[in-house]
């Protein structure tokens, strides 16, 4: 799940990591409060998960009584399509230079990967592109509990040496905050020492629960209600609904909708050893979107019984039409009870896709 | 074969448990139609002394590894417990670790990866099947059924779409040598490259199936290499960006681990890429 910047700056700064004088505000007349704190000049900065979001225009400055006005019109504003509903005012810091740094995991080496740049900022994604040795990287072991001084040196190159600390700390709320990425761009230093002018944080959402974490603010409500079931659920916008077991085989079968020039309504994946009861569940929710003309339900497995997923989708009883390839357990049970409830079950995926494609279309 | 063979003895963690009373049954029908030597014991804390199916149950894996001649074993803990049972197995001299288990958390993966090396332990997972190697072993929860022994390696990182294009194989008439279900997260003990290493080594395996997902481009990088020949399948072409479908590891991350691009990149490489699972076989029998 991802923090917004002033939830990620708040745990950062537990860490120990410096950040900007700054106050949250959700309505602009707050931000007169906070002014004689901050000093004249501020930023105001929307609360959007959306990248590029300096760029878009959610990152706006200002100077003592006009705070106000900007606020309103930052308030007013979408970035990228999402409403600003909160905004971060902080104060303005005198920047010296900007560096980058982030801390991501390395799946080809199945450890965490500290990525560093001397040129920070809004261009670090080009920059990295243009010019591979712009940003340096190391990875380090997990079983170490903090970045050694060797790694450092390599990491930092010719930057300051007071940068090693806050890259430190930043290293320990990766590890303890099980994130799956943790970023400062820009870190930057300033007259009064170093500081992280943004923050990223993307919690692991396997572990959310031991993070105390208990709502993934990343699923919508319909997402939220599949996950209760033990769905993974994903809208998209076709007229094929699809159910399947195993992420791999739903999203093969997704596809092969596109190979067939259909476009699938959502994805479902109903998890292991999917029973009676479970199945009914994932029919009844696919069958809730609007604009599914058909169902197509194809499960694989050696668990899976078919006369229970049989017994689910009869129980559904929903309206658009169930086509249904499965293959395992008591599969000629299965197959019978489908057939005198008036119910198609195909021999293979393609079968399955290209006669939903009929009734799409 | 790779990993194993019809001498390897294997111990299941947490025996006790719905997965893994149900799986050491499966695991030993499959063992005993192939003479094999399959689950010897199990751990669960605090069961030790109950039976499971004729299979004895001890509190830790050194309790158990005293008594009984292993090797490998099969991890049906709870996410929650997972790495401590990986330690353990590790710590306890065992060399290969099937990690069943989904869900752990991403940290605890990187640990318990980087804690098995130290032992000189190989860790399979987490998140996946477990692997097969027809006529030999079964390590895991793939039906067997679905399989036939041949010359054809599978590696992939899915579930069921590994069951869907064993399928096909065998349907067409071309058996299997070992197939490995490296797992969808984003840590994995073994990965493509791991994998694709045994195969070289294996005198049986002549020819590999690749089964990538969305995410990562660790597909790319273990089909470069081996000398093997390589038919792929990447699945995840319709997914949107930014969408999780499923695994942790299906999530797309900054264009590299688009399953579009990966297809290209595969295809630029001059490997076979099936469109769809159905046109695997085929594309096999072309490279052998």
């Amino acid at each position: 799940m991802k923090l917004l910047e002033y939830e990620a700056k708040q745990i950062f700064s537990k860490y120990g990591i410096p950040v900007p004088k700054g106050a949250l505000i959700r309505a602009p007349e707050e931000v007169a409060a906070h002014l004689p704190e901050l000093g004249g000049a501020v930023v105001l900065k929307a609360q959007v998960d959306v990248g590029g979001r300096g760029k878009a225009g959610g990152v706006l400055f200002a100077e003592g009584a006009t705070a106000v006005v900007t606020a309103r019109d930052l308030f007013a504003r979408e970035i990228k399509g999402v409403p600003v509903r909160e905004i971060l005012v902080e104060e303005r810091l005198a920047i010296e230079h900007e560096y980058y740094v982030s801390i991501a995991i390395d799946r080809s080496s199945r450890q965490p990967v500290v990525l560093f740049a001397d040129a920070g900022g809004v261009e670090i994604e080009n920059a990295a592109q243009a010019d591979e040795s712009a940003v340096r990287r190391v990875v380090v072991s997990p079983l170490l509990r903090e970045i050694p001084p060797f790694l450092m040196r390599e990491l930092l190159g010719g930057a300051p040496k007071e940068l090693a600390p806050v890259i430190n700390s930043l290293y320990r709320a990766f590890q303890q905050k099980d994130a799956m990425l943790a970023e400062i761009n820009p870190l930057v230093t300033t007259p009064r020492g170093v500081y992280a002018a943004d923050a990223k944080l993307i919690i692991d959402d396997n572990a959310l629960a031991r993070q105390g974490i208990a709502v993934n603010r990343d699923l919508s409500e319909r997402e939220r209600e599949a996950e209760k079931h033990g769905f993974s659920y994903v809208e998209l916008d076709g007229t094929i609904g699809v159910i399947g077991n195993g992420a791999g085989l739903t999203m093969s079968t997704l596809d092969l909708i596109e190979y067939y020039r259909g476009r699938a309504a959502n994805f479902l994946d109903v998890g292991g050893g999917a029973d009676q009861e479970r199945v009914m569940h994932a029919v009844r929710l696919v069958a809730s979107m609007p604009g599914v003309a058909v169902i197509v339900v194809n499960l694989l497995g050696g668990i899976t019984r078919c006369d229970e997923v049989a017994k689910g989708i009869i129980a559904a009883d929903v309206l658009p039409t169930v086509i249904v390839r499965m293959a395992g357990t008591n599969e000629e049970e299965g197959r019978r009870l489908l057939g005198k409830h008036g119910y198609r079950m195909l021999e293979s995926m393609d079968a399955a896709v290209r006669a939903a494609m009929g009734v799409a279309s | 074969m790779i990993y194993g063979d019809k001498t390897l003895g294997v111990i299941v963690q947490n025996i006790t448990g719905r997965q893994g009373r149900f799986h050491t049954e499966l695991m030993n029908a499959y063992a005993r139609e192939v003479g094999g030597r399959g689950v010897v014991a199990g751990v669960a804390p605090g069961k030790g002394g109950q039976e499971v199916h004729g299979v004895p149950v001890y509190n830790t894996v050194k309790e158990a590894l005293r008594e009984h001649d292993a090797t490998a074993s099969v991890v049906f803990v709870p996410a929650a417990h997972a790495l401590d049972s990986i330690m353990e197995a590790a710590h306890a001299g065992i060399g290969l670790c099937v990690v069943i288990t989904e869900h752990i958390p991403v940290h605890d993966a990187m640990l318990a990866v980087a804690y098995a090396k130290l032992h000189d332990c190989t860790v399979i997972g987490p998140n996946c099947p477990g692997l097969l190697s027809p006529g030999e072993c079964k390590l895991g929860i793939m039906p067997a059924h679905l399989a036939a022994r041949g010359e054809v390696g599978v590696v992939s990182r899915s579930g069921t779409l590994t069951y869907e294009v064993v399928d096909e194989l065998t349907r067409a008439g071309i058996g299997q040598s070992t197939v490995v279900g490296i797992g969808g997260d984003p840590v994995i003990g073994q990965t493509f490259v791991d994998v694709l290493a045994r195969f070289e080594d294996d005198p049986r395996t002549k020819a590999v199936v690749v089964i990538g997902e969305v995410g990562g481009n660790l597909e790319e990088e273990g089909v470069r290499s081996t000398s093997l020949p390589v038919v792929t399948y990447i699945a995840g072409v319709s997914a949107p960006p930014e969408k999780r479908m499923g695994h942790a590891g299906a999530i797309i991350e900054g264009g590299e681990g688009d399953a579009r691009s990966k297809v290209r990149r595969l295809a630029a490489l001059g490997i076979a890429v099936a469109s769809r699972p159905s046109e695997i076989p085929g594309l096999i029998r072309e490279v052998l």
